[in-house]
């Protein structure tokens, strides 16, 4: 029996915005055990990206129980949540998110800095993780801007596996890069996830959704279907 | 552990400023401009300060001079009972007169006092002798005379020992004032004494108690000159003396008259620093905007931050980092300024106009103190803080999926 990384229990979140209420999630509840590969997929607006933030516990939902490791969240301080963002969770971002005046291996190690690691503890931390990330370890005392779209998601998946989470959560991870970089980035995926790493991707494409184990449909706020993926129709199989 | 966040904070902080060069250096330069000010200022008027109240304490911490107002004249039974009052050391009449005397092409104004001369060398221990001696009580020709009265503006000899010096001088008698001249003959000048305060002894012609009669015509004396046995004492003594000669007789203490120039420094020193501290408040809305700027800039990457585990806390320790370290930096640059400052401030000189003819130019070192340097190190570091704690609270505080949605 593999256990519960994430459990989320009839999510509701609704936005107030100058008085008109738009309900982003309608009531989910999902799953997700260690060592899963999932996908969710969905049009534009149907609350992809507010879900992917809830599960990553940069948002609270309006209604509902969000359980990471058997801890419910809500009742946790911002500062607890923090913690175990730090710990537990790694980000892949659609715009990479990298600070272009840092180099490369001050990007990745960044996550560790609250953990007061010494430098050169992280030095090699970041390096291992580059390069799990299929990245090279030349980059690191480039600037982020220095290197190609495709260059920087992979600094980016470095700087979310860094600190060893326990789940990866990947908004659009294709969304912004060429198909030879999108085929780099899922087969990282895929590898990360055959030595056991637990990861969500949010994705637009297909291609990518097909590469994993389980594919989430979501509209309207509503978690409506659950499809297994066919793998020849992944990205990496072409 | 806590250590190494904290090293790491600051690395970021100065990699941010040096990002943002010209931002950073405008607002360092508005930082720099309340220490600066404030150094400068504070140790031009504490160095002035300080001289002036050396010169005067120079002239007798434990002097007490009386003065008859009026028509009142002294008499052998007031001195007797002064001498006898508890704290007085000694107590001994003089003479005095202003005259003008010619120092080469120049008339000078010098002051002749007829007094027992070791008393004036017991009072003022900063006063010594170049050359020559002391004339006896009994050599009522013979004066001491000041290093000004001896020598020309431009350091020349005019008057040497054994030379006679002519004393101009209005004698004053009943309704009508008659032109006097009389002559001394030089017995020893007197080592330069410097300053000019209350009393030169520069411009002094001392000439021995019984001249004062004898040689400057003078039937009363023209005041009492006190020693009080130690600094401590002079205030009772000068309390004692008040109650006694009240409206008949001026006091003067050169100690009290010190205590008057600490209070008006502090004074001085007082508004010089509340002016000063506008130029820190100034510095509290430029280091407020920048660090705005800089926070609104950087909404995405704070988010991130923030997605990565970083709490509210050590994001606004962060920020709050870059706006001390310019204070650091600004605070330095503007107390060594402030420093360099008042050393230029202070060589030009200070000038006081005694009369239309005589001005004197003071020039004093500026005194850098510990307290007035710790003073504006603490000021601009309450600058860095107080500018960058709004905008670091506020950023800190956003929610990191709305930081993350920021373009």
């Amino acid at each position: 029996m593999r256990g519960e990384v994430l459990v989320l229990e009839n999510v509701v979140k609704v936005y107030k915005a100058s008085g008109v209420e738009t309900q982003a999630l309608k009531g989910i509840s999902l799953k997700i055990y260690r060592g899963d590969f999932i996908a969710i997929m969905g049009p534009s607006g149907s609350g992809k990206t507010t879900l992917l933030n809830i599960m990553g516990l940069l948002d609270k939902p309006t209604s509902g129980r969000v359980l990471i490791d058997g801890i419910e969240a809500s009742r946790l301080s911002s500062s607890e949540l923090a913690r175990i963002r730090n710990y537990k969770i790694g980000f892949v971002f659609q715009f990479f998110n990298l600070v272009n005046r840092l180099t490369v291996l001050e990007n990745i190690e960044m996550p560790l800095i609250p953990r007061g690691i010494p430098r050169p503890k992280r030095v090699e931390m970041a390096t291992v993780a580059l390069i799990k990330a299929a990245g090279d370890p030349s980059w690191l005392p480039k600037k982020p801007n220095q290197l190609s779209g495709g260059q920087q998601q992979r600094v980016a998946i470095a700087r979310a596996i860094v600190g060893e989470p326990e789940i990866l959560l990947a908004d659009e991870p294709t969304g912004n890069i060429d198909t030879a970089s999108s085929k780099i980035v899922v087969n990282t995926f895929k590898k990360l996830n055959e030595a056991g790493a637990t990861i969500v991707v949010v994705t637009h494409n297909p291609e990518v959704a097909h590469c994993t184990q389980k594919i989430y449909i979501i509209r309207d706020g509503l978690l409506m279907n659950i499809i297994n993926p066919d793998p020849s129709k992944c990205i990496l199989s072409a | 552990m806590f250590l190494q966040f904290f090293l790491d904070i600051l690395r970021m902080a100065i990699k941010v400023l040096t990002e943002r060069r010209t931002r950073a250096a405008l607002t360092i330069a508005g930082i720099a401009l309340g220490p600066f000010a404030l150094v400068m200022i504070s140790s031009v008027v504490d160095g002035y300060g300080e001289y002036i109240v050396s010169q005067v304490e120079g002239l007798g911490q434990n002097t007490i001079v009386l003065f008859p107002s009026g028509d009142y004249k002294f008499t052998e039974s007031d001195l007797n009972s002064i001498r006898s009052m508890p704290g007085v050391k000694r107590a001994e009449p003089f003479y005095s007169i202003q005259g003008q005397v010619k120092v080469g092409s120049e008339n000078k104004v010098v002051f002749v006092y007829a007094i027992p001369v070791d008393l004036i060398f017991e009072s003022m221990k900063g006063l010594e002798v170049e050359k020559g001696s002391i004339p006896s009580e009994s050599e009522y020709l013979r004066a001491l005379v000041g290093h000004k009265v001896a020598y020309s503006d431009d350091g020349g000899v005019v008057y040497d020992i054994g030379d006679v010096v002519t004393i101009t001088y209005l004698k004053p008698g009943g309704g009508s004032s008659e032109v006097r001249r009389i002559s001394v003959v030089v017995a020893g000048v007197m080592k330069e004494f410097g300053g000019a305060f209350i009393l030169s002894p520069d411009t002094m012609v001392i000439l021995p108690l019984e001249a004062g009669q004898k040689v400057l015509g003078l039937s009363s004396w023209s005041g009492i000159y006190i020693l009080a046995e130690s600094s401590d004492v002079v205030s009772d003594v000068v309390r004692e003396l008040q109650s006694r000669y009240r409206g008949v007789a001026d006091i003067i203490s050169f100690q009290s008259i010190a205590n008057i120039i600490n209070s008006v420094i502090g004074a001085v020193n007082f508004i010089s620093f509340a002016a000063s501290l506008s130029a820190f408040a100034v510095a509290v809305a430029g280091v407020a905007s920048t660090m705005i700027t800089s926070v609104v800039e950087r909404t995405r990457e704070i988010g991130v931050l923030k997605a990565l585990g970083f709490k509210d806390g050590e994001v606004l320790l962060m920020i709050l980092a870059e706006s001390i370290v310019m204070s650091i930096i600004g605070g330095l640059i503007g107390i060594l300024l402030g420093v360099v400052g008042a050393q230029a401030l202070a060589s030009r000189g200070f000038v006081i106009s005694i009369s239309q003819q005589n001005t004197i130019v003071i020039t004093a070192p500026p005194k850098v103190t510990s307290f007035n340097i710790l003073r504006a190190t603490a000021l601009t570091l309450l600058v860095g803080v107080a500018g960058g704690l709004f905008p670091a609270y506020r950023a800190a505080r956003i929610p990191p999926a709305v930081a993350l949605r920021y373009e």
